[in-house]
């Protein structure tokens, strides 16, 4: 740009960027800054009194602790399914093979329901009288209990929730990869061909490097909304057995809405923002990198 | 020589073929098999639902649920609130979002790239951070159990997505245009207004739909500041039902499907350019 312009640019960039940063400001970070003072503040404090306690508490909770290792491996164990069966659909449907628009589209459905109706349709499915699940089962294995309670036995209730958390977020790393896979040139693919390297060769030596950025992308991304997840599990368990399905934001709602302990419940939350900003920097990295 | 490296390519070819459609149709079952048990289940009879052996195909077809969710419970008023909100919050966050994407794409100032980076970062946090300030300082204003207390709320979430994503777009639109603006003597905001916002039409409406969405997916917020049935969005209403004592299958599944018709509609025509805004840094949750 003329340097004519610059010195009147530079105030219209801030003029043109100021109202969002405002009211961001006004929306977000203040009540930001409210939940962490509270989360400093003693219990049902009339004025500010700054104290660690809530934080102490924190530590040696046990229910807060089971609710950390639940939300990890969940993320854990979603992401490796999100990625597995979205890479392998991926790859499938990047041949070109007839139907494979119907295929895509009809792969992406589960993608584009509310979190909630994910929650409500496993809840449903898995019923132990009237869902769809148990009689499936049995029309394979007929020595199947007729009546299995999936979402309140011990083992399985968790695992429930992942797959039916896998089944709703598997289509978003599907479409990123088929759009790397995409853009991966088939000259590329050509030339390794000619030098005589087989199906497995091309796929680690130009398949994989040629998706890298996208495959960190997506599972940076995934790894911060599965952290974060919440309607599908309030509307499948709301969290239970007991604490058995229990994640952090589950936790966290319940205690201030549910326990009215605002203090503390402003401590977990500050606790679990700060897990999600560290978890969050690869992605903020990633796209920071490109911007430049 | 030739010949059998033809016909193993070939080969390779078919088992490729038939690895992928076996995939693609294990996969299709898994994806549709819930659906398809929630539409059938719509379409019962409460006795039906209810009744042994569980049935995939409804003996008796009918429409019971889908008019029931209407009188029996509120779900006239549930879309409208949904409507109302997730409108209003997507006109707002598209326009403040655009004029902030623009100066973002256009202009090099000091902060810029930290602010880009703040932009980015907000989109991250979960609304568990500040619901509980939320909810006090809504009380205090009057503003709980209101439309307009959500619509605060759901700024937090379209706002930073708005600016990326109208960013990502101001960005594929070459700067060439705004100089020759400039050099026909426009302002700058004459520029923005009647040269890029015309041009940035399609990218500005998949925009305003995507915010539309966040906001009417949404649970979390509309559960904590929302407490009176008259205020209740569509999710909520849904959710509400799971809980009742005794469940209706058929009408919540109802409610469900028809709750996430627009949902299912926008995603489909749409994927294609959210793909593209995620890979530029506008973030769904």
């Amino acid at each position: 740009m003329r340097s004519g312009h610059t010195w009147h640019d530079r105030h219209l960039g801030y003029a043109f960027v100021l109202p969002a940063t405002l009211l961001l400001l006004a929306v977000l970070i203040f009540p930001a800054f409210i939940t962490l003072k509270a989360s400093f503040t003693p219990d049902g404090a009339a004025g500010w009194r700054f104290t660690p306690a809530q934080y102490l508490k924190a530590f040696r909770d046990p229910v807060l602790m089971h609710a950390f290792k639940n939300t990890f491996s969940f993320v854990a164990w979603s992401m490796v399914g999100h990625f597995v069966l979205g890479l392998g659909l991926a790859l499938a449907l990047n041949q070109a093979l007839p139907g494979q628009t119907f295929f895509r589209l009809i792969a992406l459905v589960p993608w584009t329901i509310p979190d909630v109706v994910a929650g409500i349709l496993f809840r449903w499915v898995l019923n132990p009288i009237h869902g769809a699940i148990n009689p499936l089962i049995r029309t394979f294995i007929p020595s199947f209990p007729a009546e299995f309670q999936w979402l309140s036995n011990p083992t399985l209730a968790f695992p429930s929730v992942i797959v039916a958390n896998v089944w709703r977020g598997y289509p978003l790393v599907m479409v990123m990869l088929l759009a790397g896979l995409m853009a991966i040139p088939r000259e590329l693919y050509e030339a390794a061909a000619v030098d005589g390297a087989g199906k497995i060769r091309r796929f680690f030596h130009v398949t994989l490097p040629g998706l890298s950025t996208i495959i960190l992308i997506a599972l940076a991304l995934d790894m911060v909304w599965e952290f974060r997840r919440f309607a599908l599990v309030v509307a499948m368990t709301g969290g239970g057995p007991g604490t058995l399905t229990e994640v952090l934001s589950t936790l966290v709602y319940k205690t201030y809405f549910q326990f009215f302990s605002f203090e503390y419940a402003s401590a977990m939350a500050i606790l679990m923002s700060a897990v999600l900003f560290v978890l969050s920097l690869p992605y903020i990295i990633l796209v920071g990198r490109e911007q430049r | 020589m030739n010949g059998t490296a033809l016909t193993s390519e070939r080969q390779e070819r078919r088992i490729d073929a038939i690895v992928s459609y076996g995939l693609l149709i294990l996969c299709t079952i898994f994806a549709i098999f819930p659906f398809v048990f929630m539409l059938s289940t719509s379409l019962k009879s409460e006795a039906e639902a209810l009744s042994l052996p569980v049935r995939w195909i409804p003996k008796q077809f009918t429409l019971q649920a889908y008019t029931e969710m209407w009188t029996l419970k509120p779900f006239g008023s549930y879309f409208w609130n949904s409507i109302v909100v997730s409108g209003v919050t997507a006109l707002l966050s598209t326009i403040v979002g655009a004029l902030a994407g623009y100066g973002f794409s256009r202009f090099q100032f000091r902060g810029r790239t930290s602010l880009l980076a703040f932009f980015l970062a907000t989109q991250m946090i979960s609304g568990v951070l500040v619901i509980g300030p939320y909810f006090q300082i809504l009380a205090a204003l009057e503003l709980y159990n209101t439309l307009t207390g959500l619509i605060i709320a759901y700024v937090t979430i379209c706002l930073p997505f708005a600016a990326w994503m109208s960013k990502g777009y101001f960005d594929s639109i070459p700067k060439e245009l705004d100089e020759a603006g400039l050099v026909d003597g426009a302002s700058r905001l004459q520029i923005f207004l009647r040269i890029i916002c015309p041009i940035a039409v399609p990218g500005t409406v998949s925009t305003l739909l995507f915010a539309f969405l966040l906001a009417w997916q949404d649970l979390l917020w509309a559960l904590c500041l929302v407490s009176i049935d008259e205020k209740r969005t569509v999710t909520l209403g849904v959710a509400f039902l799971v809980g009742e004592f005794v469940i209706k299958w058929p009408m919540l599944t109802a409610a469900s499907l028809i709750g996430s018709l627009p949902t299912i509609l926008l995603y489909l025509f749409l994927q294609r350019f959210y793909v593209e805004g995620l890979a530029r840094g506008a973030v769904k949750g």
